[in-house]
């Protein structure tokens, strides 16, 4: 059976656990770890252990924001921030390609790894899908409207050998071919729209958080 | 100022005995204006840790689980005793000219 204050205590830790999640992942378990093993000392020294308790024991402890600022100090990190650059950083992974072919993708790419916005895992999603962002997309469709142009005009191609109307291009396999094309087509445009949606909600994720306030 | 000195006070308190890190806290909690949020204090001795400033060993607890002590190390100490001899150069400094006995 859980107290008010075990709840308490078990908000404080996950509230300070993501606070942290800027620093190195051992360092973060590590200052949890210690807290929590602080939190029950402290307890553990109580006459009683209610509630007005256990929240005086966790305001002298600190806001997690403020052990997470100063933590950040201590080890050299900036805060994780979203600016100007991360918006750019969607923009040239998206379209940047359409704007300046090729380089603006790369510029994309560049502000991408740059940032502090982003874990390594979320820079590795943007880079790979889709590599170019729509340009490719746009190129895969231009490629596949003029590769379905020719084979519709070569279906009714008159071989010079033989005299008889070549269907090489027409047989039935290439239905198949087609939905898988146009699925792949699909996919290249819906999945850079996804993953750029994707970054740009991680750049919202909350960064406060407080105990909440005492009930009545 | 106070984060750049909170350390040595920190290295200062594990220089006589080993201490886990509430004990620690109460320690610092006793000096008056030293610390405003005592769960500063562990990314501090985590700091310290990675420095090779102090070093940390578990022990049993008598009551509940086992602690973390943290014990100085070599080169803790002289980091201590190089900020004692700065200190004690930079209040003589700040003094002198705070009290007013600078070029009188």
């Amino acid at each position: 059976m859980k107290s008010a204050g075990d709840r308490l205590v078990q908000q404080y830790l996950k509230g300070l656990q993501r606070e942290l999640s800027d620093l190195p992942r051992a360092r973060t378990l590590e200052i949890v770890d210690e807290i929590e093993s602080h939190i029950a000392e402290a307890r553990a020294g109580l006459e009683g252990d209610d509630e007005a308790e256990v929240r005086s024991i966790l305001d002298r402890l600190g806001d997690p924001s403020d052990i997470a600022a100063d933590a950040r100090a201590r080890f050299g990190l900036a805060r994780r921030e979203s600016g100007v650059l991360e918006v750019f950083a969607l923009i040239g992974l998206l379209v940047g390609g359409l704007i300046i072919p090729v380089v603006g993708w790369f510029v994309g790419v560049a502000l991408l790894w740059g940032s502090r916005a982003w874990t390594t895992r979320e820079k590795l999603l943007g880079t790979l899908v889709v590599p170019g962002g729509l340009a490719t997309s746009f190129f895969l469709l231009v490629y596949a409207m003029s590769a379905s142009v020719y084979s519709e005009s070569c279906a009714g191609e008159i071989s010079p050998v033989t005299g008889r109307v070549q269907e090489t291009c027409g047989d039935e396999s290439s239905v198949g071919w087609g939905l898988l094309a146009l699925g792949v087509l699909v996919f290249m445009f819906v999945a850079p729209v996804v993953t750029t949606a994707y970054l740009g909600l991680r750049l919202k994720r909350p960064v406060r958080s407080r105990v909440a306030p005492l009930a009545p | 100022m106070r984060r750049g000195t909170l350390q040595y006070c920190v290295l200062a308190l594990l220089e006589g005995e080993e201490r886990y890190g509430f004990d620690l806290v109460r320690a610092l909690a006793e000096i008056d204006g030293m610390v405003t949020s005592e769960g500063t204090i562990y990314p501090l001795l985590s700091r310290l840790r990675r420095d090779g400033l102090v070093e940390s060993t578990w022990r049993e607890s008598p009551s509940g689980p086992p602690r973390r002590y943290y014990r100085i190390t070599e080169s803790g100490r002289t980091a201590l005793g190089a900020f004692r001899k700065e200190w004690s150069r930079f209040r003589a400094a700040v003094d002198s000219v705070v009290e007013g006995r600078h070029g009188t």
